[in-house]
């Protein structure tokens, strides 16, 4: 498909930082799974804190990319989520 | 050493289910955790570790799908709203449910999604050459969009937002419940309740499965249920199968694609029941 949509390749910079957190979090999983006790441990949670971690930075991404175009309709609802997330967190340390 | 305390039988099971689960619009936990239950890990272990492969298989995906222009946030966003909420209350909820009524409902959902993507042929939104100039994506500020098929840009819009809504929170809940990521759910709502086409609600599904591991995981991690070294096996596996999932999703035809996740959803229904009743 020829395209002069001014869209395309929008996403460029997000798909390359979200590829490097998928590397980063594979290369600490993988040196977690093979390195001695207790560095391995310290790694796996760093892994699945990156893994839980990355949808917060997008849904904060989208969100000010979305104030920033006036696009009302849906730039509430990212962190409209994210407070969900919070009240999650908030009543299990409760 | 069983296989889930091997971390290599661990990995390469979150590997198989994450490649199989993300080409069908699923998730990767969908077929993981009825495995890991059906090999011996205790239903309350096996959760956290599904939304941890369920994360990893998303963010997998993430870069590849972004540049496919196949994920629409703002729909994602709308469906997942309702969902976290439900992943948040099933989180909270799953220390005391019965084994056997979560494997009814997963096993009755998982089945009625394999039926509606079974019982629709053909491709429902076709390409139009009033848009031929389109490079694919969502349109802002609506939760319509368009995306490439054989080289001609479909248009479509999503419908029905109010019954997709519900059927979200149904997942979320099923997601917290269970750790099983919801994606069985998810993509036939948006596919066929919501008429978005498959490799969109695929891709849309995969972008919001994160946030509703996300949500599942915050509160599993306050209950202080996430063992992070199995953790790290899974994770390696689920990175590895989303990757190639994801590779594959992007040069299938809808009608395969729809064909592919049904098939995987009986599978996931037979197994959810035969560790329940078996």
């Amino acid at each position: 498909m020829v395209s002069n949509d001014p869209r395309q390749g929008r996403f460029e910079t997000a798909a390359r930082l979200l590829r490097a957190a998928a590397v980063a979090t594979g290369v600490l999983a993988a040196t977690a799974v093979v390195l001695p006790e207790p560095v391995d441990h310290t790694l796996a949670v760093v892994a699945v804190a990156v893994v839980a971690l990355v949808p917060v930075v997008r849904l904060t991404w989208l969100g000010i990319r979305w104030i920033r175009r006036g696009d009302r309709t849906f730039a509430w609802i990212p962190f409209a989520i994210l407070a969900v997330i919070s009240v999650g967190l908030v009543v299990t340390a409760a | 050493m069983t296989v889930p305390d091997s971390p290599a039988a661990l990995a390469a099971l979150a590997a198989i289910a994450a490649a199989l689960g993300t080409n069908g619009g699923i998730g990767g936990a969908t077929l993981l955790v009825p495995a890991l239950v059906a090999l011996g890990m205790a239903p309350v272990d096996a959760a956290p570790l599904g939304l941890v492969a369920v994360g990893g298989s998303s963010l997998a995906a993430a870069s590849r799908q972004l540049r496919n222009n196949l994920v629409h946030h703002r729909l994602g966003v709308s469906i997942e709203l309702p969902a976290s909420a439900g992943a948040v209350v099933g989180a909270l909820l799953s220390v005391g449910l019965p084994d056997r009524l979560l494997a009814g409902v997963l096993a009755g959902a998982a089945l009625v999604g394999a039926v509606s993507g079974l019982t629709r042929t053909g491709v429902r939104n076709q390409p139009e050459a009033a848009f031929s100039g389109d490079s694919g994506g969502e349109w802002p500020g609506t939760l319509g969009g368009s995306y490439e098929l054989d080289g001609a840009a479909v248009p479509y819009h999503a419908r029905r937002l109010a019954p997709g809504l519900v059927a979200s929170s149904v997942a979320g809940l099923v997601a917290g419940l269970s750790g099983v990521g919801g994606g069985f759910l998810k993509t036939p709502t948006l596919s066929e309740l919501m008429h978005v086409p498959v490799r969109v609600a695929a891709a849309t599904t995969s972008f919001t499965l994160g946030i509703t591991a996300t949500a599942g995981l915050a509160v599993f991690a306050g209950q202080g249920r996430i063992d992070a070294d199995p953790a790290a096996a899974v994770l390696v596996g689920a990175l590895a199968g989303g990757a190639l999932g994801a590779v594959v999703q992007g040069r299938i035809s809808p009608p395969v694609a729809r064909r592919v996740a049904a098939s995987l959803l009986v599978l996931v229904a037979v197994v959810v029941a035969l560790r329940a009743w078996w």
